[in-house]
């Protein structure tokens, strides 16, 4: 019988275990793609809220790549002339930080790669032209039930078919349409023009880039027309926009401080003959004291 | 009828020497502990004082007991709603300061210090916090500092006095105290047990002992408010509440509790009660002047045969029965009716009882002949009592003085009889007459002395058998350890090499 020393048994795990992953590898790209890229981009579709990356790694290196992809603001900071251009040549968009590892930036690369020597060959680029994107119904045209519906379901006053989150629980905007809402992500006022519209929104709300916003929606994807309300709601409110008076802080706040004022004065007066002292406190602060 | 059986108590006040004896037993035995040092499960107080914890008898301030609600009772500072409403913040609490911070000496610095001018002192030092500290209170301080304005003026018991009738008691010459020592009354109708919000604290079936569960308890503090006599504490240390237990393990073997059984002046009494708990709503609810009544209407005549056959049918063993009969509380409380319930307007029916004091009358030098008012013509002594009869009545009669004056006058009476049997400097006539007028007997009036001054220690602690071997039954089955108890090792004897 043939035994394995202990060395050449862990080798042997270690080994499978990285065969296994290799594999999973192909289907990883493609997997990080659709989740976390294809929000804003396509390879070979044209254009949404940022580049088509068909060729990508032709005119970047995957240095830069790596850098820009985990935080395209720093590497703006750092005066990177290539990011500073493609920053402003996308309306000043900032492409979120992705929460990837090296290995998985390079998956999605690879992805990248082949996908556009894929759509590089004429006959690949008739099956780009063969899966077009789906022409995107424009917003401006929205009626106003579906404007309407769209703050029912950022409000949560109406459930998402798949049970996501309202919007409201993160989100706020500067209208009279709704309350005040979360401060724990963006202020959503003008967020149609800064996320690229109708395409950049739809694309967004389809498959959230974000990190939090990923783990919010996660299996819990919305509908279509869903989307295309809470779009339509957004457009409506950034127009709008411009005859609200702004709000410079959050009156919840102020509620607050209101609201803790008339507790405290309730329990005062609630137990205003309390006992407050010691029956003796005045025989004791009379007596003469060493310390 | 619903009859039980209830170990009570008869403290009789013109024996008490204010010695502390009964304290001090009491916190050796029971309270010589962390987070217990300043709880006095029996302390005796001088009377006019404040007491311990200062004022407790102001349930306008601390809200315990219970007050009149139509036909019923209710909580003065717990129940349902307003517990609710104090529950997580309980604003009546006595703080230490009401009690004390307790305190011993640095008695090691007399050994160890340095040479020098001075003699060495040994600093007081905190109990609570173990810093040095001054001491601002005790648990008697009433005592130490007995008639001081700060303590004795402020007695609670003034309260319907009019500032001259108090002025009088404090003049000089007129001034007088005496003593009265508390334990917890182990109540029929006892607001701790109703305000715990655990359900920590119950009256024991077989003795009426009240009790604290140190398992169940939660610290919610709703019984020291609640308990009007404030005899229900909260450790700090333990985080659990705890009162008098009335030395139940020595109950339980026959032996008075500690505080009775080391008393000098020999002053307690413990002995059984029969009483109808079908009656304690109805006793607990009458108008304030007719509460001593209904109390002690509660108590049944362990001779009648109606009642003996009643309790059998309850489960009162024939020992208890027995020992109800030899009762000396039942002497002093229902037969003569000379000891009365401290403090009866709490509503709480308490089972502890006092013989007031018969105070010395004036004395008075008039042209050369000295002149006690208590040998004026019958009740002058009572009349002319330098504590007046208002005061005694707010503590012992819910302010009825008749009352009280009824419980001193039969005292008088004996004291009458007694001057002529042993002086017999009396007239007969003027004997005839108190006896005549109390409705006293001699033979009674000489059981009465003779309990009093003569009585030996099973005359004064009939204490019933616990059957213990019957109770142990009801938790489990004794057949099933049988031949399994005897001799044996806690740990396993070691053999061999």
């Amino acid at each position: 019988m043939v035994t394995l020393s202990q060395p050449l048994k862990t080798t042997v795990v270690i080994a499978i275990f990285f065969i296994s992953t290799i594999t999973l590898q192909a289907q990883n790209g493609e997997q990080i793609f659709k989740n976390s890229c294809a929000a804003c981009h396509t390879v070979g579709g044209g254009k949404r809220v940022g580049p088509d990356l068909v060729g990508m790694s032709t005119k970047r290196s995957e240095a830069w790549l790596i850098k820009w992809i985990k935080s395209s603001q720093t590497l703006i900071e750092s005066g990177d002339p290539d990011a500073i251009a493609a920053f402003e040549a996308y309306n000043k968009v900032p492409m979120p930080d992705q929460n990837l590892s090296d290995v998985e930036i390079k998956e999605v690369i690879d992805y990248i790669n082949t996908k556009s020597s894929a759509a590089e060959v004429p006959v690949a680029a008739t099956a780009a032209i063969s899966e077009p994107q789906e022409p995107i119904k424009s917003s401006d045209i929205a009626s106003e039930e579906e404007i309407l519906l769209g703050q029912h379901i950022f409000e949560g006053n109406k459930r998402l078919a798949n049970g996501g989150a309202a919007c409201i629980f993160c989100h706020n905007l500067n209208t009279d349409r709704i309350i005040p809402g979360g401060l724990l992500a963006k202020d959503l006022t003008t967020v149609y023009t800064r996320m690229g519209g109708d395409a950049g929104l739809t694309g967004i709300l389809n498959a959230p880039p974000f990190p939090a916003m990923t783990e919010a929606y996660k299996n819990k994807p919305m509908t279509e027309s869903e989307i295309y309300a809470v779009v339509s709601f957004l457009n409506k409110v950034e127009k709008e926009s411009t005859t609200q008076t702004a709000t410079a802080t959050n009156p919840l706040l102020k509620y607050g401080f209101i609201g803790f004022a008339m507790w405290v004065g309730i329990v005062f007066l609630v137990w205003f003959r309390r006992k407050k002292y010691a029956v003796n406190k005045r025989i004791f602060e009379r007596q003469v004291k060493s310390y | 009828m619903d009859i039980r059986s209830q170990v009570s108590m008869v403290f009789h006040l013109d024996k008490c020497i204010g010695c502390h004896t009964c304290s001090i037993a009491c916190k050796n035995v029971w309270t010589d502990r962390k987070g217990a040092e300043y709880m006095w499960w029996n302390n005796v107080e001088t009377k006019p004082g404040t007491g311990y914890p200062t004022k407790w008898e102001d349930q306008e301030i601390y809200k315990g007991g219970w007050e009149k609600n139509g036909n019923s009772v209710s909580l003065k500072g717990a129940g349902k709603l307003r517990g609710l409403k104090n529950i997580f913040h309980n604003p009546h609490l006595p703080v230490l300061d009401d009690y004390y911070e307790p305190w011993t000496y640095k008695y090691e610095d007399l050994f160890t210090a340095p040479e020098g001018d001075d003699q060495p002192t040994a600093r007081p030092v905190s109990l609570v916090t173990g810093e040095h500290m001054d001491v601002k209170a005790g648990p008697n301080w009433d005592d130490d500092l007995g008639g001081s304005p700060d303590y004795a003026r402020k007695d609670v018991n003034f309260k319907d006095l009019s500032a001259s009738e108090q002025e009088v008691m404090f003049q000089l010459e007129r001034m007088t105290f005496f003593y009265l020592p508390r334990i917890c009354n182990h109540c029929l109708n006892p607001a701790c047990v109703a305000s715990c919000p655990s359900g920590a604290i119950y009256k024991r079936g077989e003795d009426g002992v009240v009790l604290i569960n140190q398992q169940v308890c939660r610290a919610w503090r709703m019984c020291v408010t609640a308990c009007p006599y404030k005899k229900s504490y909260y450790n700090w240390h333990t985080g659990k509440s705890e009162k008098c237990i009335l030395c139940y393990p020595r109950l339980e073997s026959g032996q008075a509790p500690a505080c009775m059984h080391q008393c000098v002046g020999r002053i307690r009494y413990l002995g059984v009660m029969l009483y109808d708990a079908d009656k304690i709503q109805e006793a607990a609810s009458v108008n304030e002047d007719e509460l001593v009544d209904a109390q002690l209407g509660i108590y049944l005549d362990p001779f009648d045969p109606e009642v003996i056959k009643e309790a059998r049918k309850n489960g009162i063993a024939d020992s208890t029965i027995e020992a109800a009969q030899k009762s000396p509380v039942y002497k002093f409380v229902k037969e003569w009716k000379i000891a009365l319930p401290l403090h009866p307007e709490f509503r709480t029916l308490p089972n502890l009882f006092y013989v007031p004091a018969l105070m010395p009358g004036m004395a008075t030098v008039k042209d050369g002949v000295y002149e006690e008012s208590n040998t004026q013509f019958l009740w002058g002594g009572i009349n002319n009592d330098r504590l007046p009869i208002k005061y005694l009545a707010n503590l012992f009669t819910a302010g009825n003085t008749d009352k009280i004056v009824e419980v001193l006058k039969r005292l008088m009476a004996v004291r009458w009889h007694r001057r002529q049997t042993t002086v017999g400097d009396v007239e007969q006539g003027i004997v005839d007459m108190a006896m005549g007028e109390v409705k006293m007997a001699a033979d009674t009036a000489d059981a009465i002395f003779r309990l009093t001054s003569l009585a030996t220690f099973d005359e004064r602690f009939v204490i019933p058998p616990a059957h213990r071997e019957e109770s142990i039954e009801m938790l489990e089955s004794t057949a099933d350890v049988k031949g399994s108890t005897g001799f044996g090792f806690k740990e396993t004897p070691k053999r061999g090499w």
